[in-house]
């Protein structure tokens, strides 16, 4: 028997082992689908001839349901549980995928991106699926395994869909690279459907407890997380601006209208339910020994928004930057260098983790959020002068320091309140999404170079809040040479 | 209890305060001899948490012979049984077992040829106050009074017939008849509230509102409360009472379930062990090995280094540290396992030794799980199956009479050794009636069961039973019979009662030719999706496990009566059906 918090991973006789694999691969496959346009953006602006705005509406729109569309699946897998609903996300991605690859009308693109944004919230449901299959000492393990391979999906995309394209040929090339990616979905929820199980076999079962929103612990704090909220709204008002008739001219007045009204009205919603959860506090208060400061989780959501965020945004333009500012690149060689950038996640996420276990929460944050910025920097400074291969050993170092922050980022999280780390991360996830919809936003107005530097500017700010961060305390335990475990307190 | 010898594991965690003021006074008044009696019972914690303070009147009926005796029998019997009855009873069952005891023994002492002990009949009331809630116990006409913001309340109802403007008969009392019948009503409690017992020679002769302002005034003026008993029965004497005369005053001074933050702090007392690796000590016990471990737990093979035993030690999930719901509900598994003493039910072995870590210590069952023991096997003898089922039935028994429900009984939960002797584990899940009542600053965890083996209404989250207990037995006996849990899959997606319904019983002697359907008929009857449709009793299971039982017979034939009724009206349908299809299409085509 195995102890320790490893797994072995080539044991698929474990099934434990076996969930891991088909939740990560489920991932893997939403992230492809969930960026298999940006690789393909040049043929697709050849065959469509299509607008640079028009371009970069479609990044937007890939992103922007996105934010309410984890609400949704979060609310689903508390019904209908992970395996039920991974399969529905799947299918999903596969029929929404194929309709994209069918689409013969810009507005028809724009509608199958906007609706693929759904399948950007695949994430938590395999979450949840594995913290049900592993024990406490491994589930952190296998959970960076689930996030660091899955995300992998969109360089996997980059570095094969153009070539993709090339094989099958022709100016519909783009379209059957796109459709294979669907069909592997497809085929992908039969078999996921087939062989996941929502729980291990045997599992207790105990009555779910409050749901809608997250629990803070004071008045203040109860404002300042309402607060925190309108962001997330904001993006998508801005996001309907940008596609009505002021904007790309997507929408009519009366429908981006309409949309403001919807967000008001769901706005309204979610505060109810974040205070339904919350009006037990809000009438009794709550001791002082419960209490934590939502100002962390508040943190870890703009650094999650720059990082994530970034990652995102950069990821979905970076082949077609490749290709816009190198004279002489074809898609495919774009799509390698493009790469070079969502690769890392492989490494640097978990190194990320690492430091921040090692080195200390609030240091490793701010190091590694500088280096964001120098990357960003650097990239900005990026001309067509430039030898291409240090433009790519540029964006891969930055990638670094984004995704490393990343991780540096959920290493805090199960830290803050660990009974709500699945609320916690929930919506430092969303305001990941929140970060690409705004960064994009901001390119649909600006070229590359000040792109990146936004970027930059953006983070200085997230730097200054990371110094807000309470270092969380806790206890180590130390196990001296005869095995005795002994307690230290850690200030 | 042999198992409290060995007991250190308390619930301490649950200790809130209750503190009351009581004064008590009885006198014959103008009879030579006094047949009232009263008593009271103010205990130290634990016990105040766990079982309550109780306050008793009695008073023995004078026209029996031995009235005094009887009101003292009831009296005193009933403290000292009442705090005898296991700490997981709630206050009704254990009053209700104490009190039935005491009826029949009166009952057997009145009807004895001995002329002298004639006659012990008595009234009797009781107040027993625990957690938040006063429990209002009553047979004859003394009465319950609870004075609050003003009001005085009788809460108890005189069990007393008027045959004429000056007879009056009780109709129900204590040692009257060989069947009881007691009154029982939980009231909630406040602070500041009084609970004023008498017996009929106080109350028969004061009005109502005579006794309030007496209590009233008593208490504005703080005066002592005997002094206020005092007074009551003076009046009483006044207003020509005959009678004796007896009562008891109680204020609650103080009121509070444990504050969340004392709560917290005692269930965080411990810190969570870390995981833990063969070869780490902790507090003397060194680890040989991880045995099992889940997102919620996990459990290891450990030595006591002192004296060389292996035992098994749970530790909680890391991931709960800051989970009070789950923490209690750790803390209180080696309290109830140490209050299941049985056989069948695996023994807590924490030492007197202090802990550093939270965690428990458990027998070490050198064996299997069920689910592996059957996983290895094609095929097991009926007998050897009804045997194991009928040990567990055994076990379960011992949870029941404990007032407890163990909520999660399945082949994991249960290990068998190389004897195929069975032990039940896993307390993670159960229920207390005893603990339920003591409320907690905290939502408790509902726990839901495991969806193979749960009952319909446990799953659902309603109100589980014994016979709750008894469809998740009947899953665990048809899984060993057949290898196979009884309704597959399909039960995992069920969500309402209704889908349960729909749920079909495939016989175990369709899966295994070797397997008699009269098995079949025990086995379907213990599933029945509704908790009334299934036995009642463990024994009457089991029994019909081993021995046809003709009346299940015919409840099986007529079933498939009806499932066949079923079928000939979906064949009608159908066919009417075909035919409009046909009508249709030859319109269309004509």
């Amino acid at each position: 028997m195995s102890t320790g918090s490893k797994i072995d991973v080539l044991n698929l006789r474990d099934e434990s082992v076996r969930t891991l694999h088909f939740a990560w691969i489920a991932f893997f496959l939403t992230f492809v689908v969930w960026f298999n346009h940006a690789p393909l953006l040049a043929y697709i602006r050849d065959s469509f001839e299509i607008t640079d705005p028009q371009i970069k509406a479609l990044l937007i729109l890939n992103v922007a349901l996105t934010i309410p569309a984890r609400i949704v699946v979060g609310i689903f897998v508390d019904r209908f549980g992970p395996r039920a609903v991974y399969t529905g996300l799947l299918v999903a991605a596969g029929l929404l995928t194929l309709a994209f690859a069918l689409a013969d009308s810009f507005p028809q693109l724009a509608l199958a991106r906007l609706a693929l944004g759904f399948v950007g919230a695949g994430f938590v449901i395999g979450i949840r699926l594995v913290g049900e299959w592993f024990p406490a000492r491994q589930v952190g393990l296998a959970e960076g395994i689930y996030g660091g391979w899955g995300n992998f999906g969109s360089a996997a995309a980059a570095l094969s869909l153009p070539t993709v394209a090339l094989l099958f040929g022709g100016e519909n090339g783009w379209r059957w690279a796109a459709a294979s990616t669907g069909v592997a979905a497809l085929l992908f929820a039969g078999l996921f459907y087939r062989s996941v199980r929502n729980t291990p076999k045997g599992s207790t079962y105990f009555k779910p407890r409050k749901t809608g929103g997250l629990e803070v612990t004071s008045r203040r704090d109860f404002y300042f997380y309402v607060a925190m909220n309108v962001p997330m709204y904001l993006a998508l008002a801005v996001l309907a601006w940008k596609l009505s008739p002021t904007g790309v001219g997507l929408l009519p007045l009366w429908a981006t209208q309409g949309i403001y009204a919807g967000l008001v009205a769901l706005f309204v919603f979610h505060v109810s339910q974040i205070y339904r959860v919350n009006a037990d506090m809000l009438r009794d208060g709550v001791p002082k020994i419960y209490r934590y400061p939502f100002k962390q989780v508040a943190i870890l959501d703009v650094a999650y928004f720059a990082t994530f965020g970034s990652e995102l945004a950069v990821v979905s333009v970076l082949p077609l930057y490749f290709l816009d500012t190198f004279a002489g690149l074809d898609p495919v060689t774009a799509g390698v260098f493009a790469s070079g950038f969502a690769c890392m996640n492989l490494v640097a996420r978990p190194a990320g983790g690492w430091l921040s276990d090692r080195l200390g929460r609030k240091r490793t944050l701010t190091v590694l959020i500088l280096g964001l910025i120098v990357g960003y920097v650097t990239l900005g400074q990026v001309t067509a002068d430039w030898p291409i291969i240090l433009a790519v050993a540029a964006t891969m170092s930055c990638s670094l320091f984004v995704q490393a922050g990343e991780g540096a980022v959920f290493a805090v999280v199960p830290l803050v309140r660990r009974r709500m780390t699945g609320q916690i991360a929930g919506m430092t996830g969303a305001y990941g999404n929140v970060g690409a919809v705004v960064y994009l936003t901001v390119l649909s107005f600006v070229g590359y170079s000040t792109f990146f530097l936004v970027i930059a500017a953006s983070a200085f700010v997230v730097l200054a809040a990371v110094q807000f961060l309470d270092e969380p305390e806790g206890h180590t335990v130390e196990v001296r040479e005869d095995g005795t475990v002994e307690l230290i307190e850690v200030a | 209890m042999t198992a409290e010898a060995h007991l250190v594991s308390s619930a301490f965690h649950l200790e809130g305060r209750l503190e009351l003021t009581a004064g008590q006074v009885s006198s014959p008044g103008r009879r030579s001899t006094n047949e009232d009696c009263m008593g009271l019972r103010i205990p130290d914690e634990p016990t105040r948490t766990m079982k309550g303070v109780a306050a008793v009147i009695a008073d023995g009926v004078s026209s029996a012979a031995a009235g005094r005796e009887a009101s003292e029998i009831c009296v005193q019997s009933f403290l000292s049984d009442y705090y005898s009855t296991p700490e997981t009873w709630s206050v009704k069952h254990a009053a209700g077992v104490v009190l039935t005891a005491l009826n029949r023994w009166l009952y057997s002492c009145s009807s004895g040829v001995d002329e002298a002990h004639r006659g012990h009949v008595s009234t009797f009331s009781a107040v027993v106050f625990k957690s938040q809630t006063a429990h209002v116990l009553h047979v004859g006409d003394s009465r319950v009074y609870r004075l609050r913001d003003g009001v005085l309340e009788q809460l108890t109802r005189d069990h007393a017939t008027q045959i004429s403007e000056t007879e009056c008969y009780l109709s129900r009392a204590m040692g009257m008849d060989v069947s009881l019948e007691v009154d029982y009503r939980p009231v909630d409690v406040r602070p500041r509230d009084v609970f004023f017992l008498t017996t009929d020679g106080v109350h028969d002769w004061l009005l109502h509102e005579q006794m309030q302002e007496i209590l009233e005034n008593g208490l504005t003026a703080r005066a002592p409360f005997d002094a206020i008993c005092r007074t009551l029965m003076h009046r009483a004497s006044e207003a020509g009472s005959d009678d004796n005369l007896t009562c008891q005053v109680l204020r609650i001074d103080d009121l509070a379930p444990p504050e969340a933050e004392d709560l917290r702090r005692d269930l965080g007392r411990l810190p969570l062990p870390p995981p833990l690796e063969p070869g780490m000590r902790i507090d003397g016990y060194r680890v040989e090995r991880e045995i099992h471990a889940s997102s919620r737990s996990q459990v290891y093979l450990v030595t006591d280094l002192d004296t060389g035993r292996r035992l098994a030690m749970k530790t909680p999930s890391v991931y709960f540290e800051d989970d009070p719901a789950y923490l209690e509900r750790f803390v209180m598994e080696p309290w109830i396992g140490g209050r299941v003493d049985h056989p069948c039910v695996v023994q807590i072995a924490d030492a007197d030794r202090p802990k550093t870590f939270l965690y428990y210590l458990m027998d070490y069952v050198e064996g299997q799980t069920l689910a592996s023991w059957r996983a290895e096997r094609d095929h097991v003898p009926v007998r050897e199956a009804i045997d194991l089922v009928a040990q567990v039935a055994d076990g379960l028994q011992a949870f029941v009479r404990r007032e407890m429900l163990h909520q999660d009984v399945k082949p994991a939960n249960i290990m068998v050794d190389g004897d195929g002797r069975v032990r039940i584990v896993d307390f993670g899940s159960c229920w207390v009636a005893g603990i339920r009542e003591i409320a907690a600053p905290i939502e408790r965890d509902i726990a839901l069961g495991t969806a193979q083996y749960a009952a319909p209404e446990a799953r659902l989250g309603d109100t589980a039973g014994t016979r709750s207990e008894m469809f998740s037995l009947a899953a665990v006996a048809y899984e060993l019979l057949t290898g196979t849990p009884p309704f597959g899959d399909a039960i995992e997606s069920v969500r309402t009662t209704r889908d349960f319904e729909t749920l079909e019983y495939r016989p175990a002697s369709e899966r295994d030719p070797l397997i008699p359907t009269w098995l079949d008929r025990a086995l379907q009857k213990a599933l029945a999706p509704r908790p009334e449709d299934r036995y009642r009793e463990f024994p009457a299971f089991v029994h019909d496990l081993r021995h046809p039982n003709p009346q299940l017979g015919r409840l099986w034939r007529q079933s498939d009566a009806e499932r066949d009724e079923v079928r000939r009206w979906q064949g009608i349908a159908g066919g009417l059906l075909a035919g409009l299809v046909a009508a249709l299409v030859a319109l269309a085509l004509g």
